[in-house]
Parts: structure tokens; C-alpha cells; sequence
């Protein structure tokens, strides 16, 4: 498998030492972060981690306590948003109720002297790009959210931007309609070539649309690459936990192994288990769920240090052996699935 | 507890209103107390001409227009600093915008007594100041009144203003400003248009209050800047002239509903745009 | 941030100033030790504190304001609440049109409604005062039990009560151990609400006077053209205490912005 390279030329924007404290509370804690350029990040974490932070510091409407931000490596630490040139996509869209769609997509143009007829082909191109050119005269609020959403866009992009900032965009549509929107934001921006910077708290989200994924807990950046990267080789608990990683392992050393629940092998106890890996472990099964494609089993094992651990695995409906509550099994993991983690700070 | 049988419950309430309001009202237009009702309108005639009624009329409106501006003028940015910091202090000013609201008029405007009295502080800080060599006449002057209306209704005016920008999502005024406006421009492009609404319910309020208001044209205004409040109370209390007393409550029954006539029309125009 | 919007801010600080300084001036004049209203006083001293306590006038129209006030206040909760019901669980026709005429009393200007009263009822029908200002004060408290319990009740949802019914509860058992439980905050926002109103109401207080039974607004308003004296101050201070104190019960309970400015924080 060829490793992509996330940094290519120089970055769109560049965090370095960033603060943010209200108050008693540091929201983003001395984070160091590069934006490449024509590249979709996304900054992912739990509510709280910082993420939606940075992004308002990135946009202007936060001014950090300490630390620069450098936009087109110009330093715009202080910059108001209006001098900025960002287009912001706002998880409420924000759309203006009292314009026109058009009105709303013209706004940032009329403030940038653009001339009236360029002005109506730059909004139509916006439009169509977002595939709403035959509602330009709509009032938003005629509009379903899908469509608002993407107005927002169309708004943001109309003007040009230096980089294109969406915070939390899907999260008030609804599951179909998200999915759709994953990938219209995606060919937005491969079209566009924008470069993009995207909050969310969805795993899934940041794994299908970035090119660079930037895992954030705390204020802290806990882990950033692609999320190829990222998703096979997690830094620390933190993140093997947001990931999906269920079963961790304590190794008796203070450190742990984690593994993916649909790469944990089952084995009934009394059919002979050839061990394939560093985890072989007998436990009992506590929980069998069957949904339809997989099953959930959920099973208590007895770790080498002689802990309980309770562990999950995803084993295909087809093939999963015919266990029930109380059976003892024995537990493997193949090597090329375990990632080691670091003590837990 | 649903249904046709609750329209019972109104009728404790009806009772109250007819009797205790509405019948009395309409008679006291039509039938005052030893008088005709053909003398009412011929006073109420003769008030829409006499230069001296006239003049009170024109006092009454020109200050309460006066007081609306200002109201409006200060009440809105306050409003507005208001609902749009997130400061802790925020809760506090507002606490301190509404709070006089529940504090009697009498003691509001006595204050006013207090500073602008010949003895009050501002005369005498302006003559400690040099600004003028004896005690200038602030009192029962048409400012007096203007100040102390102000006063009354600023609160309201705020609050009115401040309930409409609540309703304005601050995520608007961030979007303009990422799109290049400043904060002037985001203030007259968005929280303007978006929020005036408001502005009118405020304006009426305050004008509608200024118009009928008694303590302070009493207090501040005196015998020498007479209101159409202070000319109802001489004429039913101390002339005893039925006939102008209902003519003067007509003429402010039929302002304060003009104006909230107006203004239910422009609210209805912005909710249907 | 202030600094980057100085006009808006500037008029901000003039308008808090207009609203609080005569408050302040007040505050410090009740403190005098002289006898006049004159800035700066000429010493300092509680004197005129227990000249307003004292004073007989004061103390007897406060008791009557307070009457007044509590009095009406209950009236208006009395005949309001059903009302409120009626609009909001009746299937009624018309609802904005009853609405509307219920909170009528709230445009027609207080001055005119005391006017009214004062012809038709203390002169035309030779009723007491205290009658008729009990009957002035609660057609004006009226509309405030309408719309504030009206508004807790549009915000209840209405299966409770449905609820209440389904496990055999009669109409009215339903109302006393379901809908006045839940309708608590707002019968004490309105009944705070009407008290203040009553208690600082002047134009129908003033028509409505007699000697034996004005309010304390009124009093003072006729003490203060007849003396120039500081013992309206004290007495202003002894009333903005005891808003004070009820501002913070209303905090305390269902929040203050919440009952006297309509806002939701």
C-alpha cells in the first residue's frame, strides 16, 4: 500500500503554539497544526476537545491567548474575519431569512466591489456548482435543510476564499441525506481545489472525507495523518477508543494491546486452537447479538497478568460458530491487527 | 378539562370586563355625569381648534415623539451589546436594564427632582463649574419632562429590543463578518433589518406610555408645561369639567390606538415578508 | 470589545447612566442631616429615615397600598386563571378575538380607565373608593393572570392531563392535582407581576383617592409639591429596598428577566 503524503507545498494555514483559555477553562492547549493546501482536513474529537475552537480562532471570531495563526503565510493572529477572506459554513448555515438565496450567495461580493454582472454569473456559477441554480430566488426559509446547507456553501465559496471552514455541516441533516453530502462536499472541493477544513465529531465522517484527519482531545492534538494512517496505526488509548478499537489489553508491563472486535477469532474451547498471534487468551461468552449480517459476542477473559477483561468481537453471521452465554472459547488476535499503545498518560 | 362546557369559566372574567371597564368607558364618552353628550363632542370641537388645547396636544405628541427617538436611539445598541455578549456581566446589566421597570415612578422621577433642582446637583455643578453664575431653571422645563420619560421608558424600549435580538441567531452577524463586513455593516445589513420588528413594538410602547403618562409631566413639567395626563387630572379633579376630561380621554384613547393600530400593520408586513 | 464599538457603546453608557444616576442622587439626599433637597448635603445622617417611618401619612398609605395590592392581585388570579383555561383548553371560537379582549384593558390608557371609573362608578353610582379602586386595580391586573398563565399553560403539554383522565381522574381532580401543581411558576409570576403593578400604579390611584384611602404613590406625589423636604427621599430609598428584595425573590424562584421583562436567559 503507497503512503500519501498530507503535506505537499506550503500550507494554507499554520497554528503554532496556539492557546485559548476562558477563564479557568483552556479550550485549546499550545496546538501546533499545519493546513495543507487544496487538501480536505478535518479536525476530529468528542464535544469539548478543542475542535470547534480552533476553527473559530482559524476564522477570526476567537482572538488566541497566546500563539500565532499565519493564513497564506501572512500572520493574521489578530486579523478581524472580515479582513480574512474564509469562507465559513456555519453548523446552523446562518443563512440570512430577510435575502433571497441569490441575495445570500451575492452578499460577500457586494462587499468586495465586484461588479453587478460578474456578480450574477459568480452567484449563478455558485449555485449551480452546489446544484441549486433554480432557486437563487427562494427565500431560505422555503428551503429544506439539505438545500439550505448547501446555499451556505455556495455562499462561502462564491468569494473566492482562501480556505473553505465548515463547522459540524452534516450534523443536522438526516442520516441519508448526510451520506449524500459526504460526497458532494468532496467533489465540491476536488473541483474547487479548495483547500478545506472541516470540524466534526462523526469517526466515520472524518475517515470518508479527509485527506488529513486531525484527532483532538482535551485541546490537545492527539494524533494527525491520513486517515488510512491514523484509522491502522492509532498513537494512544484516546484515539484506538474513538476509532472503534473495543478491546484493549493490558500487557502486564502498563501498556496495552488493542484490537478491532471484527479481527477478534473466537474459537469454541473444545475444537483444538492452532495460536496464530501474541493474544491467545481462554475466556467465557457473557452476550451473543445477533444483527442479521454479524454477530456481537461479547466475552470475559482472563489476561496474562490475570486481569478480567470483557471483549467484544464482530464475527460474520455466516460463519460464526454457535456459542451461547456461559460457553468457554478461546480468543485470538492475529499480529498483523494488534497495535501496541503506549501506557495511558 | 377540554372542550365547548370550559366557555363557562369566561364568564367570571366577562363580567369584570363589561362592568368594570368597557360599560364604564363607553359612557363616560357619551353620558358624563351631569353632562350631555352633545356638550362632550362640542368640547372636544372647540379642543381640536383652541390654540391654547391645541398647543398642550402638540406639546403631548411633540415630547412623546421626542421621547420614542431617544428611547430607540439608546435602547437599541444597549439591547444589542446586550444580547450579543457573552461576558458574565452581561446578566447583570440586564438585570439592571429591567429592574426599574418594577420601582415606582413616583420615586424614578423624584430623582430627577434631586438633580436638576435649583439646589439639585447639576445646577449647582454648573455653577461650581462656571459654566453659569446663578442656578439655571432645569425644572419644569420641556427637557425636564424629556428626561424623565426617557427614564421611564428606557427600560421597556430595551427590553423589547433585546427580546427581538435574541431571536436573531448570532451565528448571522459571524457569517457577515466572514464574508467581509464590518461591524457597522453587519450591524445596518443584518441585526437591523432583522430585528426592527422589535423596534416598532418598542417604539410603540414608549409612545404610547409617554402620551398618557402622569407622574412625570406632574412632577418635572408642573403647571407650566402642561401634558394632556396633567390637563385630564385638573379638569376631573379640580374644575370639575366633564365635558373637557372626556374630550381629553378620547383624544388619547383614540392616539394610543392609532399607534398600535400602525404598528400591528408594519409588525403584519414583517411577518408576511 | 467595547472599545471596537464605540458609538454603541457610548450610547449604552448613557442610557444606563439616564436610568441609574437620579437613583444614586436619591440614595445619597436620603442620607442628609440638612433639611433641604440641596446637592451636596451639608453632613450626614439616618434623621430622615425615622422621619419617614414616623411620618403618619406614609405609613398608613402603605398599609392601604399593600391591601390594595395583595387584594387585587388575588382577584385578578381569581377570575384570570379560568379564563386562561378557557382560551387555551376550550375549544372556543374565535380564540384570538377573546384573547384580544381580555388583554384589552392593557392599551386603553390607565388614566382614562380611572377617569372612567371615577365618573360612572364613585360619582355616577356613589360607590366607595376602596371598592372601586379594588374593582380599577384588578380589570388592570386582569390581563397580566391572562396572559402570564395563559403563556405556562401553552407550554404544558397536555397529555398530563390526559394522562390524569386515562387513570380516573374527574375534570376538576384533574385540575387540582395536575394542572395548578404544574401551573405554579406562573400563578407567582403573575401575581408578583400584578402586585408591582398595583403597588406602583398612579393614575388610577390618584382618580381614585379619598381621604380615607389613597396609596402611598399618591401620598408622596401630594407631600412632594406641597415640601421640598428629604423625607421623600428615605422613603424612595425604603421603597427601592424593598423592590430589591422582591426582584430577588423573583430571581430566586422563577428568575427575575424571566417574570418582569418576558425573557427567557
Amino acid at each position: 500500500m503507497s503512503v500519501r503524503t498530507t503535506q505537499t507545498g506550503t500550507p494554507a494555514a499554520q497554528f503554532r503554539a496556539v492557546t485559548q483559555t476562558f477563564g479557568d477553562f483552556t479550550a485549546v492547549d499550545a496546538i501546533d497544526l499545519d493546513i495543507p493546501d487544496g487538501k480536505l482536513t478535518t479536525l476530529l474529537g468528542p464535544s469539548g476537545c478543542g475542535k470547534t475552537t480552533s476553527l473559530r480562532m482559524l476564522a477570526g471570531y476567537l482572538t488566541p491567548t497566546s500563539g500565532t495563526i499565519t493564513i497564506r503565510g501572512k500572520d493574521s493572529t489578530r486579523t478581524p474575519p472580515e479582513k480574512r477572506n474564509l469562507g465559513m459554513v456555519f453548523q446552523s448555515y446562518a443563512l440570512f431569512p430577510h435575502m433571497s438565496v441569490a441575495d445570500n450567495v451575492a452578499y460577500g461580493l457586494k462587499l468586495r466591489k465586484v461588479n453587478s454582472a460578474e456578480r450574477t454569473r459568480r452567484v449563478t456559477e455558485a449555485l449551480e456548482l452546489v446544484g441549486l441554480g433554480h432557486l437563487a430566488g427562494s427565500r431560505p426559509k422555503k428551503l429544506s435543510g439539505g438545500q439550505q446547507q448547501r446555499v451556505a456553501v455556495a455562499r462561502a465559496i462564491a468569494i473566492r476564499p482562501d480556505l473553505l471552514l465548515l463547522d459540524e455541516p452534516l450534523s443536522n441533516l438526516d442520516a441519508r441525506l448526510r451520506l449524500q453530502m459526504r460526497s458532494e462536499i468532496r467533489r465540491i472541493q476536488s473541483e474547487t481545489g479548495l483547500s478545506v477544513v472541516l470540524v466534526t465529531h462523526d469517526q466515520d465522517e472524518a475517515l470518508e472525507m479527509s485527506d488529513q484527519m486531525v484527532l483532538m482531545k482535551d485541546g490537545r492534538i492527539q494524533q494527525q495523518g491520513a486517515p488510512h494512517e491514523v484509522f491502522a496505526a492509532p498513537a494512544n488509548h484516546f484515539v484506538a477508543e474513538f476509532l472503534g478499537y473495543e478491546n484493549f489489553i493490558p500487557d502486564g508491563n502498563g501498556a496495552e494491546l488493542t484490537v478491532r472486535p471484527e479481527h477478534l477469532v473466537l474459537t469454541p474451547e473444545a475444537s483444538p486452537a492452532a495460536t496464530t498471534g501474541a493474544v491467545s487468551l481462554t475466556a467465557t461468552v457473557l452476550d451473543v447479538a445477533y444483527r442479521g449480517v454479524d454477530v456481537l459476542i461479547t466475552v470475559e477473559a482472563a489476561t496474562p497478568g490475570g486481569e478480567m477483561v470483557r471483549l467484544l468481537s464482530d464475527t460474520r453471521a455466516a460463519g460464526a460458530p454457535d456459542l451461547r452465554p456461559g460457553d468457554r472459547v478461546s480468543v485470538q488476535a492475529p499480529d498483523a491487527h494488534l497495535v501496541r499503545l503506549p501506557p495511558k498518560s | 378539562m377540554r372542550g365547548r362546557r370550559l366557555a363557562w369559566l369566561l364568564v367570571p372574567g366577562l363580567v369584570l370586563l363589561l362592568a368594570g371597564f368597557l360599560i364604564p368607558s363607553v359612557i363616560m364618552i357619551f353620558a358624563p355625569p351631569e353632562t350631555a353628550a352633545a356638550e362632550v363632542f362640542a368640547r372636544l370641537g372647540q379642543m381640536l381648534t383652541d390654540p391654547y388645547d391645541l398647543a398642550i396636544i402638540g406639546r403631548t405628541l411633540g415630547l412623546g415623539l421626542i421621547v420614542t427617538i431617544a428611547c430607540v436611539v439608546l435602547g437599541f445598541p444597549t439591547a444589542y451589546l446586550l444580547a450579543r455578549s457573552n461576558s458574565r456581566w452581561s446578566g447583570v446589566l440586564l438585570a439592571i436594564a429591567i429592574f426599574p421597570l418594577l420601582l415606582s415612578s413616583v420615586v424614578r422621577t423624584f430623582g430627577w427632582l434631586v438633580v436638576l433642582g435649583s439646589q439639585g446637583a447639576l445646577a449647582q455643578a454648573l455653577v461650581a463649574l462656571g459654566v453659569v453664575s446663578e442656578a439655571p431653571q432645569l425644572l419644569y422645563t420641556p427637557l425636564a419632562i424629556v428626561l424623565g420619560l426617557l427614564q421611564l421608558f428606557l427600560p421597556l424600549a430595551i427590553v423589547a429590543c433585546y427580546s427581538a435580538l435574541a431571536q436573531v441567531d448570532a451565528s448571522l452577524d459571524d457569517a457577515a463578518r466572514g464574508l467581509g463586513a464590518g461591524r457597522a455593516r453587519t450591524f445596518w445589513t443584518i441585526v437591523v433589518p432583522l430585528s426592527w420588528p422589535g423596534v416598532v413594538v418598542a417604539a410603540t410602547l414608549v409612545f404610547a406610555g409617554s402620551v398618557t403618562a402622569y407622574t412625570t409631566p406632574y412632577l418635572l413639567g408642573g403647571s407650566r408645561q402642561r401634558m394632556l395626563s396633567t390637563q385630564l387630572y385638573t379638569y376631573s379633579s379640580t374644575t370639575i369639567d366633564w365635558a373637557a376630561a372626556s374630550s381629553i380621554a378620547m383624544v388619547m384613547t383614540v392616539l394610543v390606538f392609532a399607534v398600535s393600530a400602525i404598528s400591528s400593520l408594519i409588525g403584519r408586513k414583517a411577518r408576511v415578508e | 470589545m467595547r472599545s471596537r464599538r464605540p458609538v454603541v457603546a457610548s450610547l449604552a453608557v448613557l442610557g444606563y447612566v439616564v436610568m441609574i444616576v437620579p437613583l444614586v442622587f436619591i440614595v445619597i439626599t436620603a442620607f442628609t442631616s440638612g433639611s433641604t433637597l440641596r446637592f451636596p448635603p451639608e453632613g450626614w445622617s439616618l434623621r430622615w429615615f425615622s422621619e419617614a417611618l414616623a411620618y403618619k401619612p406614609f405609613m398608613t398609605s402603605l398599609v392601604s397600598s399593600l391591601q390594595l395590592a395583595v387584594l387585587s392581585a388575588v382577584f385578578a388570579l381569581l377570575l384570570g386563571v379560568p379564563v386562561a383555561l378557557a382560551i387555551h383548553r376550550g375549544r372556543l371560537p374565535g380564540r384570538s378575538l377573546l384573547e384580544g379582549l381580555f388583554l384589552s384593558p392593557l392599551i386603553v390608557p390607565e388614566l382614562v380607565v380611572g377617569l372612567a371609573l371615577y365618573q360612572q362608578f364613585m360619582i355616577g353610582l356613589n360607590l366607595d373608593n376602596l371598592s372601586t379602586l379594588l374593582i380599577g386595580h384588578t380589570v388592570l391586573m386582569f390581563p397580566y393572570a391572562v396572559r402570564v398563565t395563559g403563556a405556562s399553560l401553552a407550554l404544558m403539554d397536555p397529555a398530563v392531563e390526559d394522562a390524569a383522565r386515562g387513570l380516573g381522574a374527574s375534570p376538576l381532580r384533574t385540575f387540582f392535582t395536575v394542572t395548578l401543581p404544574l401551573l405554579r411558576p406562573g400563578l407567582f409570576s403573575a401575581g408578583l407581576l400584578s402586585f408591582i403593578t398595583s403597588f406602583n400604579n398612579v393614575p388610577l390611584s390618584l382618580l381614585l383617592q379619598s381621604r380615607d384611602f389613597r396609596t402611598l404613590p399618591v401620598t408622596m406625589l401630594d407631600y412632594v409639591q406641597q415640601n421640598y423636604t428629604p423625607i421623600v427621599a428615605s422613603t424612595s430609598v425604603l421603597i427601592l429596598a424593598g423592590t430589591v428584595v422582591i426582584a430577588i425573590i423573583a430571581e430566586r424562584t422563577v428568575g427575575f428577566a424571566k417574570i418582569f421583562g418576558g425573557i427567557n436567559t
